[in-house]
């Protein structure tokens, strides 16, 4: 199936409030690139920055601990939205549902 | 200033250091200007008073002065790397945004990369690019499986915030009252028919869940308008106008669904007239009435009830002045059978509300203008009123017996509500009431037992309350209660067959139906008896969980053991 058409049946679960795929390669300087979202652009920047960081420190933080481990999924609760990154070495794919609606 | 003057040797910053330019070979007197305007100095050899300058080879010293720093401050901001720096980052954001000069879609934010990296050039990623990433293998292999994980993610709705001491719905806002009991769900009232009116009586339809009849008396305002009118509201669908409009010439004090008529709507008006109305009709007067006669009704009619089975069965109706007549919805124009409702034939019992026990169509009782509450039959050599029941101060408003159904029989037990402010429990073989409930200030106006929960009744009071008492929880104060706006008096309450919805109609022409949130049933221990009741009277999708026997219900000195059983 393609990627438009899953990133869409993905968008149309209840409450989902956007999608962001970045790419998450450290050593090329490009990381944190938004290359697909359903969100505007300047959210879509700001959510790929900050994640991507928060996804490395998460990551470290799981190696550390256990360098044979690794992050395999990422939930960040909060009062009005819950965002799940799914990482992988070279891309992360963030969604962002509001599970109350 | 001085204007500048051509010299010989470009005025070089070297110059500035007081370095003395060499005078011209022809020794001509020239003259010029020291370039540096503050200190004029003219050099001349035929200075009086002075001698010949001596001349020597100057030394030239090379200075380098770097350019003037240019300070410029960028728009950006760097979200830090260092998580200390995250909560300026909050204080910072008003101040400068934190995106690129964002004139294509694809420019990089240079910023976000970690400053160890400031040396290497922000990458951008072009179209082309994307799509070539969107496309490449390992992209489509990332993306087949993560996003397979996340929509099994988004799926699960486990809240696993929800606090029971309901601390946490404290904090919402202030129409979350009384744990979400009860909750406004729709508010009928019509411009026309309703407005100025006050609503006598409710009455949901067995055969359509979704339909309502309310009954209306006079407008004062509008003498030209019929008395009497009974609307058929509709709770399936969203509009706000009445499904059917009737009306008669004189005020409907009660009104009744024809239990087997479906088409039927059956209302008992001021005159003592009993009107029928049919929607298949297209008219809005009735298609029937009673006559007008001493064999008929002479006084207000405040009840009317079918009672009976599909084959045999009649129309009750009581007026005022004790007499009860019973009728064939086929023919009005005289009773089948009239009863007066005399107390030892000599006080006739002013009847304002009437209710039958469940399955039972012989024995009813019935509340009286005088405070007063009679039990009676129909048939047989004792017909009429058979006992009296005596507690209440002022005039019964509302009578109802217990009709929920289940294994264990509470149809002896009947609550009625009076001008006293009280509610009162009564069982029929006792003459004093089994329990009077005192919460109420102000005249209770109606009040029923609920179709479904045994220990559950409502009842509606003259200042806008609506209570729901449950005998488990409390007999003190009522377990769920809430104020209309504007504090109408309420006339009447009805609870849906559903038993999850509760109908009010108030002295300002509107119907208000509340829903109720929370429901628990109580059902007695054996389990497969109330797994096939509910899941054949509980709308899907339902989860029963089983809970210890939990709750009793206390009448009198009899201690009935339920257990209880959560439906979410």
């Amino acid at each position: 199936m393609s990627v438009e058409e899953t990133i869409k049946r993905i968008q149309s679960q209840k409450g989902v409030q956007g999608i962001i795929i970045v790419n998450a390669e450290v050593l090329i300087c490009n990381a944190g690139i938004p290359i697909k979202t359903t969100l505007d652009n300047s959210n879509t920047v700001h959510y790929a920055g900050l994640i991507h960081q928060l996804v490395m420190k998460a990551r470290s933080t799981v190696r550390e601990i256990d360098p044979q481990n690794d992050l395999t999924f990422l939930r960040v609760r909060s009062k009005k939205n819950e965002i799940m990154i799914a990482p992988d070495k070279d891309y992360f794919l963030i969604v962002i549902q509001n599970p109350s609606e | 200033s001085v204007p500048p003057v051509e010299t010989r040797a470009p005025p070089s910053p070297a110059s500035r250091q007081g370095q003395q330019a060499l005078p011209p070979a022809s020794g001509l007197t020239t003259l010029h200007w020291d370039s540096d305007p503050s200190a004029l100095q003219l050099h001349s050899d035929s200075d009086l008073g002075r001698g010949l300058i001596k001349l020597a080879m100057a030394k030239v010293t090379h200075v380098d002065f770097p350019p003037r720093e240019m300070v410029s401050y960028s728009k950006e901001t760097q979200t830090p790397v260092m998580t200390e720096q995250k909560e300026e980052d909050e204080e910072e954001e008003e101040m400068a945004p934190t995106e690129p000069v964002p004139e294509t879609e694809k420019e990089k934010p240079a910023q976000k990369t970690d400053e160890e990296e400031e040396e290497a050039p922000p990458h951008e990623l072009t179209e082309e690019e994307k799509l070539q990433i969107l496309h490449s293998e390992e992209f489509m292999n990332f993306f087949d499986h993560n996003s397979r994980i996340i929509e099994r993610a988004l799926s699960e709705h486990v809240d696993v915030f929800f606090d029971y001491s309901g601390r946490d719905l404290e904090e919402k806002e202030g129409e979350i009252q009384a744990g979400a009991k009860l909750s406004l769900n729709r508010q009928f009232s019509d411009e026309r028919w309703s407005k100025h009116r006050v609503v006598t009586c409710l009455d949901w339809s067995p055969q359509y869940p979704e339909l309502l009849v309310a009954s209306y008396n006079n407008n004062e305002d509008a003498p030209h308008e019929p008395d009497g009118v009974a609307l058929v509201w509709n709770m399936k669908y969203k509009k706000s106008t009445p499904e059917y409009v009737f009306h008669c010439q004189s005020a409907v004090m009660s009104v009744a669904f024809a239990k087997f008529h479906p088409n039927m709507v059956v209302g008992g008006t001021y005159s003592g007239q009993i009107v029928l109305w049919d929607n298949r009709s297209n008219k809005r007067t009735p298609v029937q009435r009673t006559p007008l006669s001493a064999a008929a009704h002479t006084h207000p009619v405040y009840c009317v009830n079918v009672v009976g089975t599909q084959n045999a069965h009649n129309l009750i109706s009581i007026s005022t002045d004790g007499k009860m007549c019973s009728w064939s919805l086929d023919m009005l124009s005289q009773p089948q059978d009239s009863l007066e409702l005399t107390f030892k034939q000599t006080k006739a019992a002013a009847v304002t509300s009437m209710s039958f026990p469940l399955g039972d169509v012989n024995n009813f009782v019935v509340g009286s203008e005088d405070g007063s509450v009679y039990t009676a039959c129909r048939h047989g050599s004792k017909a009429g009123i058979t006992e009296i029941f005596e507690g209440h101060h002022g005039p019964v408003t509302g009578i109802h017996c217990h009709t929920a159904p289940g294994p264990i029989d509470f149809s002896h037990l009947f609550v009625t509500s009076s001008f006293d402010w009280t509610v009162k429990l009564w069982s029929n073989k006792n003459n004093k009431p089994l329990y009077s409930f005192e919460d109420n200030s102000d005249y209770v106006y109606d009040v029923m037992w609920s179709p479904i929960h045994p220990a559950l009744f409502a009842c509606v009071d003259g200042v806008g309350h609506l209570d729901l008492w449950n005998l488990n929880n409390d007999t003190e104060v009522p377990t769920a209660s809430i104020t209309v706006d504007g504090n109408p008096a309420l006339n009447r309450v009805r609870w849906a067959q559903s038993g999850r919805e509760i109908a009010v109609g108030d002295s300002d022409g509107e119907v208000l139906v509340y829903e109720v949130g929370e429901v628990r049933l109580v059902f007695p221990r054996a389990v497969s008896i109330y797994n096939e009741w509910v899941s054949a009277n509980w709308p899907a999708p339902i989860r029963i969980m089983e809970q210890e026997p939990v709750c009793q219900l206390i009448v009198s000195r009899h201690i009935y053991w339920q257990a209880t059983v959560r439906v979410i």
